[in-house]
């Protein structure tokens, strides 16, 4: 008998973290078993719906699969539509981090893009063409930031649900693009279609020599890595988790709540801006209506999909934009309508997150 | 005479816990039956076995002299077995009549004129006075718990189990309640109460059962043949030692840890439920608050931590007047708190131990942009072991913890380190009596080294034990403060039930009231 008491038996000496090894590597393979099986089952559904309409989808399936992975210029395709999901997934993680909602990664990004475009326009002459590039991504950081700032004041003034002023703000960035380029910022060389005159050439991302996949990715890498290790080893990403899980008990521990809310909004859209102009160097060139549509939707997605693991969001974003790129040759290969293409999307996503939904639940029981 | 209910070897498993293990357990017509033990001792699985919310892997259980088989709560009943909650399961938007005659059932309508004449006779008969027209909302804590004792002898019970039904009650409640009881075992009916105090089951019960980590281990013994240290000896299985208590020499000239100045805030809801407050609690000294739950001491904890503020009054923490970011500069100023719902306010969902440690206020060590968490988990090995409270291992994640263990953990870095005020609400509750001891001798090593310490108990004998004075809350007013040694509980009692008569019998206690009062407004 020690000279302490024993713990009765439903408070149970606690045992050592049961993050070992081996079961890391179990959950892994869960992980994985997980995502198959639910791409299986949406796979499947999405056959019954080929067949349905007098297609045979194994054929379906396999030129598809042929025409997007084993050819190497969908594979770029994928890698050039994956830099913004993955961006648009951070400006998610972020907030998330802190217990907030930013489903305005879509206006975010084209708020970024609009400020690259602007800074191009006005000094795209004047400036040599690394430096414009330096500033063109940096506007695009700040606007994006100043973006979901609004959203966050809101939140933190007059209590708006971030979720639904983010969400809002989406459809005032749109028609901010709208109206500039079909006005002001309208190209007079252009083909007489609403669009930006595209940026200069020396402030264009360069890419891989070879491709036309732009170094941005590697900026993308480098952000979700620095996510990563600011969650990790800083104070800030431990006071935003803090914040997240409990708000009350962070409130008690004296930490500057509403600082960090605003914080970590604005670095969620400062990542969503930086998505928005990489998108403007390196793919696109000029704003045009349709400019990095749904972008900040799919992000949203794949930080859902990733649990809002910086990490993880990279691959997400990878399999969204893979998704995306196949969709296109399903509708250009098969003669199927464009919308097939988004009901398997749909339906692969609906599958993995019902999936984690229950599996959630069970854990937390 | 056959036994109202007899239980003999109940077992019953969940997982690797053997809840109760061959429990035996019998109430005859016509007694009180406590039922004693610590958290996690099997008294909750046994109340679920006999009212049939839980079935036994094995025993059996007698009703009258015969076999029979509980499967559910609806079977529990019909053997006149009834159950009164801790939780009080009335619906609070309707009447006493309404959910009474909810619980009668049986027809579409329910008849409430009837019901209400029932409820008078059965009030009359029981000495449950209860009004049956009135809301259920209206009633305070007492009152609902005769209505739902009420309920349960209405429904047919011939034997009542009440759970724990003194913890929410004051002195002079608690009087009244073993009055009814008494009452009810007069008409022979068998009576089973849940208690933790040993003074409750001196004063009403006839026979005790002790249950420790799921076992019996005294069966239905006389309280008289038992004295308290082998009765609580029966409940942790060693000796445990009386509470050492020191007094120190509270030093008028040093800063007053906390001074509160005529202090009136908003509770949630936005009534006022801290009204002119004024009290002063010395370095070196503890103070008790005592009073009728939602009296006040809930806000009076969080006014002096900062993080409610006062609508009118200053709040000063170690001379240190809380304005700007008053959470902050209370920390600042060195107090700690334990709050009242630790698992509300302090469990972050998803971080272990150790990340909950900065969260206590003490500021973390650093390095560079980072925590050093290394020399953190270093640091708050010492404070547990200084503390001696046991808490679980620094990378368990703490919302995964059990209640007690939560609790633990929040004790441990409130009063593992330096401070100069301490701010306890509920600081033993989830605690078996051996923490509880422990922790009350933290408290009082606290103010040994020059802290001042507020701690809110409901256990009236827990504050007389541990503090110097008593201040009573009634209905967001400081009623009164008296000295904790030679403290009448009585008196106390009536202070906590509130009214100017009250405190015409509690004596020196006003005294000391509106010279507190006087200080404020002076100042």
């Amino acid at each position: 008998m020690t000279a302490t008491a024993e713990a009765p038996p439903t408070d149970p000496p606690t045992t050592p973290e049961p993050e070992t090894g081996g079961s890391r590597l179990a959950g892994l393979g869960e992980v994985v078993l997980r995502w198959a099986g639910a791409i299986a089952g949406a796979i499947i559904i999405f056959a019954a719906i080929l067949i349905s309409k007098g297609t045979d989808p194994i054929s379906v399936f396999t030129d598809t699969w042929s025409a997007t992975l084993l050819n190497s210029y969908s594979v770029q395709q994928i890698l050039i539509k994956a830099a913004p999901f993955a961006l648009a997934a951070l400006a998610v993680v972020v907030p998330s981090r802190a217990g907030l909602v930013n489903v305005g990664g879509e206006g975010q990004v084209i708020v970024g893009a609009i400020a690259a475009a602007g800074l191009d326009l006005a000094f795209g002459a004047s400036l040599p063409g690394g430096l414009m590039l330096l500033v063109m991504l940096l506007g695009g950081v700040l606007a994006g930031a100043a973006w979901a700032g609004i959203a966050a004041v809101m939140r933190l003034t007059v209590s708006v649900n971030e979720a639904v002023s983010t969400l809002l703000l989406n459809y005032v960035a749109l028609d901010l693009l709208l109206a500039l380029i079909y006005q002001p910022w309208k190209d007079p060389l252009g083909s007489g279609q609403p669009a930006s005159r595209p940026v200069e050439d020396a402030a264009k991302l360069p890419v891989f020599s070879g491709t036309s996949v732009h170094l941005g990715l590697l900026l993308v890498v480098a952000a979700a890595v620095a996510v990563w290790a600011v969650f990790r080893y800083t104070a800030w990403g431990y006071q935003l988790q803090a914040v997240g899980g409990n708000p009350e008990a962070a409130r008690r521990a004296g930490l500057p709540v509403t600082r960090l809310l605003l914080t970590a909004m604005l670095v969620g859209g400062a990542l969503a801006g930086l998505g928005g102009a990489i998108h403007l160097t390196g793919v696109e060139y000029q704003l045009r209506p349709g400019f990095a549509s749904q972008v900040g939707y799919l992000g949203f997605l794949a930080s859902w999909l990733a649990r809002h693991k910086p990490g993880a969001v990279l691959l997400a974003a990878t399999v969204l934009a893979a998704l995306a790129v196949a969709g296109d040759s399903l509708q250009l290969d098969s003669g199927l309508p464009a919308a097939t293409a988004n009901i398997l999307t749909g339906l692969i996503l609906i599958a993995v997150l019902g999936w984690t939904g229950t599996r959630k639940k069970a854990s937390s029981r | 005479m056959h036994p109202l209910l007899e239980v003999l070897g109940y077992t019953i498993t969940f997982g690797q816990v053997k809840a109760n293990q061959g429990v035996d357990f019998d109430v005859l017509p016509g007694e009180v039956h406590a039922l004693v033990g610590e958290n996690g001792a099997g008294k909750s699985t046994l109340l679920k076995l006999i009212y049939g919310v839980y079935q036994p892997d094995s025993g059996e259980v007698m009703a009258g002299g015969k076999q029979v088989l509980i499967g559910s709560p609806a079977d529990a009943r019909a053997l006149g077995i009834g159950m009164v909650f801790q939780d009080l399961r009335l619906v609070p938007a309707l009447t006493v009549a309404e959910n009474i005659g909810l619980a009668l059932g049986g027809r579409f309508r329910l008849g409430l004129d009837r019901v209400a004449e029932r409820i008078r006779a059965a009030s009359e008969e029981h000495g449950l006075p209860v009004n049956p027209d009135r809301l259920v909302r209206h009633l305070s804590i007492g009152e609902r718990q005769r209505t739902e004792i009420l309920k349960v002898l209405m429904t047919g019970a011939r034997l009542i189990i009440l759970d724990e039904p003194t913890s929410v009650l004051a002195p002079q409640e608690v009087e009244s309640l073993f009055a009814v009881i008494r009452r009810m075992r007069d008409n022979g009916y068998g009576v089973v109460i849940v208690t933790h105090k040993l003074n409750e089951v001196r004063a009403v019960a006839d026979r005790v059962t002790v249950l420790r980590g799921g076992q019996v281990v005294l069966r239905g013994a006389k309280p008289a043949d038992h004295d308290d240290a082998s009765l609580v000896e029966a409940m942790v299985g060693r000796r445990v030692p009386p509470l050492a208590r020191p007094r120190t020499e509270v030093q008028e000239t040093e800063t007053p840890a906390l001074v509160l100045q005529g202090v009136s805030a908003d509770g949630d809801r936005g009534h006022e439920a801290l009204h002119a407050v004024s009290l002063t609690v010395a370095p070196g000294e503890i103070v008790g608050v005592a009073g009728v739950a939602g009296s006040g001491q809930k806000e009076l904890c969080e006014v002096a931590l900062g993080l409610r503020p006062p609508t009118t009054g200053t709040v000063t923490v170690s001379g240190t007047m809380l304005a700007n970011n008053p959470v902050l500069g209370a920390l600042k100023a060195g107090a700690v708190g334990i709050p009242e719902d630790p698992v509300a306010d302090s469990v972050v969902a998803g971080l272990t131990v150790l990340e909950h440690m900065p969260l206590g206020g003490r500021p973390a060590p650093r390095k560079g942009l980072g925590i050093d968490w290394a020399k953190l988990a270093t640091r708050t090995r010492e404070d547990d072991s200084r503390a001696g409270l046991r808490m679980a291992p620094l990378y368990r994640r703490v919302a995964e913890l059990s209640g007690g263990n939560i609790q633990r953990v929040v004790l441990t870095r409130a009063l593992g380190g330096e401070s100069t005020l301490v701010v306890a609400a509920y600081p033993s509750r989830g605690l078996d009596i051996a923490n509880t001891r422990r922790t009350q001798e933290l408290l009082l090593e606290r103010a040994k080294q020059g802290a001042g310490v507020l701690v809110v108990s409901e256990d009236l004998d827990e504050l007389i034990s541990l503090a110097d004075r008593i201040a009573v809350m009634h209905d967001g007013h400081l009623a009164g403060v008296v000295d904790a040694a030679g403290a009448d509980r009585m008196a106390i009692g009536q202070l906590m039930l509130g009214g100017a008569e009250a405190a015409v019998d509690a004596g020196t206690t006003q005294q000391d009231a509106t010279t507190q009062q006087e200080e404020g407004s002076a100042a």
